[in-house]
């Protein structure tokens, strides 16, 4: 009876009830839009530099991070690696090291970064192979690399052509060769794909004369999220005197500044939508509520408590939040999908200065339940926000006063 | 007779704005069972006044009202309303139905607040129809039926529950002469056949004349009380 009632009264007033479920609707679309596509952007900016180049969780000399030098590299032990693969949540460790290298050929040099990694492993984990365009992925065994195609470009060399790579190896030795191009890799974020050089781990060490040296342990772990206990359960298990673990977010503070100021500007501008949203309804229920004093007063005069003609209004609000929200959900859930596997390219500025952060000038949105769920609770707070109205009229009511009207 | 309702001494003051009105100015009245009482006296005597406050929908100032060995003054304003709800009907001058149930939930609706089986209600709905005379618009809503419909809906609605009388503040002052006489005679025959007791207030000569008592106000006070 109570829902029979209440869902009769939401229609009295169809056109405004309407009104008032379609902004609901609108609210709902545009914050799920506005939220899926900005974390779609940030997982995409954490995949491209976390996931790429630093991982989630690294293990570093203590004084790398400050000072990123070959000379506050680390030595590894296997019962580092094996240590650090007790720890649960992790999968794999591998080892990567890192160094600045002035590359020429012919009548052209630049600045590149090189990194000695596990070519198999790096492969499992990034997919790196799958960025090749040209020539032949490199083996652990090789003593030949692999350049990132703007590199390339701008070097203006191929595969088969080789290139000199000239630097500092380990306390101060200097570091010189000519490496043979196997393989040409288009990275995903163009800053990197202007410096990148990927060499076996064997043969960058002997580059940097510092055998067995890596700069850092990448440690693989299963699901993102798991970084914070991950590094701390290893900073528990290893020397902290001499190495230390890190999360991404240590090691990327600004990427992480730079989402969280995003994600707050997003939240302001869904959060002014919803108050605008909030005070609509409230209006309604206001309306609703004022035109029907009279009605609840000969209610509780023929004998219905207070309290249930309460519970109707609550119901009433309900029904109308509950329309637009679960509307708001069933539109967007086809479009954020649509999106999430189809993202949007960008081109112009806007793809310009995406590319300048190191990220890929695509818009793919995050299909992830949570957005939703912020939509739904948001909802729910508005909807208490707007009962409580009514509620509180019905408590307060004066009989005689509204009778007579 | 049994006595259903016993009012002594009773008085209602307003204060407005330093003004003190007496509403009701010292009554002292009981009504028994099958009882069909007209009250009438001008306008602002205080029937009003009077009604609500044997409806429990008013407190007042001084005085008791019981009303079947219960002094209601002493029920709290929750059991002031199941109080209602089983012992009292109302009717109101402007019928007010409930617009979004048809005329049958309208009725029904006030058993479903005293739990009453299924069953039950369809039964006693189809006859109160039957006796007020309703039953082919038991499906319309109140806003299709004329005011003479809604009022006979109202009548039945104050029956649902079983109470012990009905209160009826001008009943039929909203009623062309043909509603009225109709709402009448309705009222009467269930007065006569069912034993059910009417108390109402009116301004109205031919409703006056068809009472079996009258009782006149004047300014809050009772200036006769004819049983005819
Ligand atoms: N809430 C109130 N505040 C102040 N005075 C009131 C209030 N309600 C009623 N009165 C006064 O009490 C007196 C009795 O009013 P009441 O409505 O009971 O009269 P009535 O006999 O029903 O009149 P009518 O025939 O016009 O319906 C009137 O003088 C009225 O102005
Ligand atoms: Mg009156």
């Amino acid at each position: 009876m109570n829902l029979r009632i209440a869902w009769r009264n939401i229609w009295r007033n169809k056109k405004r009830t309407f009104i008032t479920i379609s902004s609901i609707i609108l609210a709902v679309v545009l914050a799920v839009f506005t939220r899926s596509f900005n974390e779609g952007t940030y997982v995409k900016m954490i995949e491209n530099s976390v996931g790429q180049l630093t991982g989630y969780v690294n293990i570093h000399n203590i004084d790398y991070w400050e000072d990123k030098m070959l000379d506050n590299g680390m030595e590894v032990t296997q019962d580092l690696i094996d240590n650090a693969k007790s720890v649960e949540g992790v999968n794999d460790v591998t080892l990567k090291i890192e160094s600045f290298a002035l590359a020429a050929y012919e009548k052209s040099t630049k600045g590149t970064l090189l990194i000695g990694i596990n070519p198999k492993k790096e492969d499992e984990y990034v997919k790196l192979k799958s960025k090749l365009t040209e020539g032949e992925y490199i083996t652990e065994s090789d003593r030949s690399i692999l350049i990132g195609s703007r590199l390339a470009n701008y070097l203006k060399i191929s595969v088969g052509d080789t290139l000199v790579l000239m630097g500092q190896g380990h306390y101060g030795q200097s570091a010189v060769g000519a490496y043979p191009i196997k393989g040409i890799i288009k990275m995903p974020s163009p800053v990197i794909d202007r410096q990148i050089i990927y060499m076996p781990l064997a043969l960058a060490q002997e580059y940097l004369s510092f055998p067995s040296g890596v700069t850092s342990m990448v440690i693989r772990i299963e699901d993102g999220d798991l970084a914070d206990d991950v590094c701390n359960e290893l900073n528990s298990k290893i020397d902290t005197t001499i190495n230390k673990a890190m999360t991404w977010k240590e090691m990327t503070p600004e990427l992480i500044q730079m989402i969280e100021g995003d994600r707050a500007g997003g939240f302001l501008m869904i959060g002014i939508l919803y108050m605008i949203i909030a005070f609509g309804v409230f209006g309604t229920v206001l309306m609703m509520t004022e035109e029907r004093k009279k009605e609840f007063a000969v209610m509780i005069s023929i004998g219905m408590q207070k309290s249930q003609l309460a519970i109707i209004s609550i119901i009433e609000m309900i029904y109308i939040n509950a329309i637009g929200i679960g509307v708001g959900i069933a539109l967007t859930i086809p479009i954020v999908m649509y999106f999430h596997y189809n993202p949007i390219k960008m081109t112009g500025e806007m793809a310009k200065s995406m590319e300048q952060f190191g990220i890929e000038a695509e818009l793919p949105t995050l299909m992830e339940f949570s957005i939703f769920k912020e939509q739904i609770i948001i909802i729910l707070f508005i909807t208490a926000f707007a009962a409580i109205y009514p509620v509180f009229a019905i408590m307060k009511l004066k009989l005689i006063k509204a009778l007579r009207k | 007779m049994k006595k259903v309702i016993e009012i002594k001494d009773l008085f209602k003051t307003y204060v407005d704005a330093d003004i003190i009105v007496k509403a009701v100015n010292g009554v002292s009245l009981s009504f028994e069972e099958g009882e069909f009482a007209a009250i009438v006296g001008p306008s602002g005597s205080g029937k009003t006044t009077l009604l609500n406050m044997i409806g429990g929908l008013d407190k007042y100032t001084e005085g008791s009202i019981i009303i079947d060995g219960i002094d209601i003054s002493q029920l709290s304003s929750k059991q002031m309303i199941d109080f209602r709800l089983n012992n009292i009907g109302f009717v109101f001058q402007a019928y007010n139905l409930i617009p979004v149930l048809t005329a049958k939930e309208n009725a029904e609706f006030i058993m479903q607040l005293q739990h009453k089986s299924k069953k039950e209600r369809q039964e006693r709905i189809m006859e109160l129809f039957e006796a007020v005379g309703i039953s082919e618009k038991a499906n319309v809503r109140p806003g299709k039926l004329s005011g003479g419909q809604q009022q006979r809906v109202a009548v039945a609605r104050a029956l649902a529950s079983k109470p012990k009388f009905i209160l009826a503040d001008e009943p039929t002052a909203n009623l062309d002469s043909k509603s009225t006489a109709d709402l009448l005679d309705i009222m009467r025959k269930l007065n006569e056949e069912e034993n059910i007791t009417f108390i109402f207030s009116t301004h109205d000569q031919r409703v006056i004349d068809r009472a079996k008592r009258v009782i006149t106000l004047e300014d809050g006070k009772i200036i006769s009380d004819e049983v005819k």
